[in-house]
């Protein structure tokens, strides 16, 4: 585990429709460290600017005011094309509505991101069938994501998470869409790949069952951190 | 995996498909049947057996058909001048009465080598009439020989009206059959196929000063010398025939002999057919590109469609880190293979059309249909056009999926 943190914002805001009468100031001075290995919940009401962070955090999105470093790199002097390459070999994203790609096999949906960092195909096959089996479905590998339960999507989205060793983990309501007794599995998945990569972890959630098996909590408000706490 | 992106929006896929078969199948019928027609003509005119003709811009307005044939005949190089008189005249059979044939004044021997091989083959094997030279009864322009009064008549002619080798019938310049001539007839001939068959069913053949006597184009009614014919036809040697400046220089000479006439060289016909040919392709390629412009559009819009179907899938693999050109290629791969499908369908839908054609149409249909000629340069340089097409259809998608906001998308 190396000190540098993984992630670290100064005064960062996104502001959309910047100086029109229709100005949302999404983030609004938010400065935060996130450092390796780490497993944050982040939490608070609709619109308090929990997802425009995790847009933030995942590249997905560029500040409009402050800094952004990502391992040191300023976030700000990269393109899109350095960006991309940064999310594919440093994030994993969660997304509560998984967004499988419903034309591909578990297997390959696990493998897109090998394929995208081009691996060859043998080894980008038996990397994603060891995801597949990590979260409990190598016997799923050749269906197809409608032939999928909500859990068992949600585990494959999971396993593509994993597949290029990322530093940070990005999730954004995982079990948003599952019943409790999924949800827990989901987060049992979360917590051993947390533990067994090291990487940084960051749910944002409305429920705090999901935000207590986090380290550390954060709870925004009208776009900003209002609180920031250690300890389950 | 673009397959099954294909496979997985059927209805729309079926639909770009169509659409561009449907574009494709246009220029594949207009072209293959408009460059059949035209290579068939280009065939005709490069078969025959004259290589040169003279013709007139009044009807029956070549005169001095007999000398003018001499002369021409004396030109080095030249086989045969052969001037040819065509009359509506009525034959009346023995019992009958009288039906109107086409009747065709010909110096035999310079008719016959005149004539392409094919065509000459359709003429019994010797071709007289009975003065095979017709100098015989033109009697150096008296028209006072004796004429030998045979004619040839087409075999619809002769099966119409049932007739045998050695009947005999009269030929009149009118429907008085007292104004007539008695003739015999000596045979037939099978009728050369045109483009949309025979020109004429009913033919007769006869030596031509017999017929310039039977309606009065041998001498005027004052005595004076008029030996009108329609036109000149001329072979070269062979050995001259594939030469274009032999023809050329043959043709000049020609020329100067009747200034007033117009010489054509086959060659110039040629030339002129295929600048026809190049007008008409350039108006099909030129019709055909509306319906290939309009299913370009239309596979813009079904690309762009699918685009916005597929916002989530596309956004996931970019947040996923894919690259933006695996994007673009997942899309240009999905357009190609959508214009590859459809440019291949329609070809075979093209070809299938003009089977059905050929096959089914009406006698006239069926006969053009027939002549299509299927250029697989032109074919694969329609298909190539189109996968350029596929290409230029996807640009504005791939922006489009690259542009989209993937916060947004992945709300």
């Amino acid at each position: 585990m190396t000190s540098e943190p993984t992630v670290r914002l100064e005064s960062v805001r996104r502001v959309y429709h910047a100086g029109g009468p229709d100005e949302v100031r999404a983030l609004d001075g938010v400065s935060l460290t996130i450092a390796p290995g780490e497993y944050l919940s982040v939490e608070g009401p609709s619109g308090s600017g929990k997802t425009t962070l995790l847009n933030l955090l995942g590249l997905l999105d560029v500040p409009t005011e402050g800094r952004m470093l990502w391992r040191g790199t300023p976030v700000e002097r990269l393109g899109e094309r350095d960006r991309t390459r940064l999310r594919r070999t440093g994030i994993g994203f969660i997304f509560q509505r998984f967004y499988l790609l419903p034309t591909l096999t578990a297997l390959e949906n696990v493998a897109l991101p090998l394929l995208a960092g081009g691996l060859p195909a043998r080894e980008r096959e038996t990397r994603a069938r060891m995801l597949l089996a990590q979260v409990g479905l190598a016997d799923r590998e050749r269906s197809f994501p409608h032939q999928l339960s909500g859990g068992e999507e949600q585990r494959v989205a999971i396993a593509r998470a994993l597949a290029n060793g990322p530093q940070l983990l990005l999730a954004d309501e995982p079990t948003g869409e599952l019943d409790s007794t999924r949800a827990g599995q989901v987060l049992d998945l979360l917590e051993a790949a947390h533990r067994d990569t090291g990487a940084a972890v960051v749910v944002v959630t409305h429920n705090p069952t999901v935000a207590s098996r986090a380290d550390r909590h954060l709870v925004m408000r009208d776009g900003r951190v209002v609180s920031d706490t250690a300890g389950r | 995996m673009h397959w099954r992106n294909l496979r997985h929006r059927t209805a729309q896929t079926i639909l770009a498909i169509a659409a561009i078969a449907v574009a494709v199948a246009l220029p594949v019928v207009l072209l293959s049947v408009g460059g059949g027609v035209y290579s068939h003509e280009l065939a005709s005119v490069q078969d025959a057996g004259f290589s040169i003709s003279v013709d007139s811009a009044a009807d029956h307005g070549i005169a001095d058909a007999h000398s003018l044939a001499r002369q021409i005949d004396a030109i080095s190089g030249v086989a045969a001048a052969s001037p040819i008189l065509s009359v509506a005249v009525v034959l009346f059979t023995a019992n009958g009465t009288g039906i109107p044939v086409l009747a065709e004044g010909v110096i035999p021997t310079a008719f016959s080598a005149t004539q392409s091989s094919a065509e000459r083959a359709l003429l019994p094997p010797s071709f007289t009439l009975g003065d095979p030279d017709d100098t015989i009864h033109f009697a150096n322009g008296t028209y006072g020989g004796p004429a030998s009064g045979q004619v040839l008549l087409s075999t619809p002619l002769l099966q119409t009206l049932n007739l045998s080798s050695g009947a005999s019938a009269t030929l009149s310049p009118t429907t008085n059959r007292s104004a007539g001539v008695g003739v015999t007839v000596v045979g037939s001939f099978g009728l050369p196929p045109g483009l949309l068959g025979p020109s004429a069913l009913f033919v007769a053949l006869m030596p031509l000063s017999q017929l310039q006597s039977l309606v009065g184009l041998g001498r005027s009614t004052t005595g004076a010398l008029l030996d009108d014919a329609d036109s000149v036809q001329v072979a070269v040697v062979p050995a001259l025939a594939g030469n274009p400046a032999a023809v050329a220089r043959i043709t000049a000479e020609v020329q100067a002999l009747v200034p007033y006439y117009s010489v054509t060289s086959l060659t110039q016909q040629t030339s002129e057919i295929r600048a026809a040919q190049a007008v008409i392709t350039g108006f099909y390629v030129g019709l055909s590109s509306v319906g290939l412009v309009v299913s370009l559009l239309f596979l813009v819009i079904i690309l762009m469609r699918r685009v916005e179907q597929e916002r989530s899938a596309i956004g996931i693999q970019r947040a996923i880190g894919v690259p933006a050109w695996r994007v673009s290629r997942g899309l240009l791969l999905e357009a190609e293979a959508l214009t590859l499908c459809g440019g291949l369908s329609g070809v075979a839908g093209g070809i299938l059309v003009i089977s059905l054609l050929a096959r089914w149409g009406s006698p006239t249909v069926s006969e053009i249909a027939g002549l299509a000629t299927y250029d697989p340069v032109t074919l694969a340089g329609l298909v190539l056009g189109l996968l350029l097409m596929g290409l230029v259809a996807s640009l504005l998608p791939v922006r489009r999926a690259l542009n989209l906001p993937l916060p947004e998308v992945l709300r």
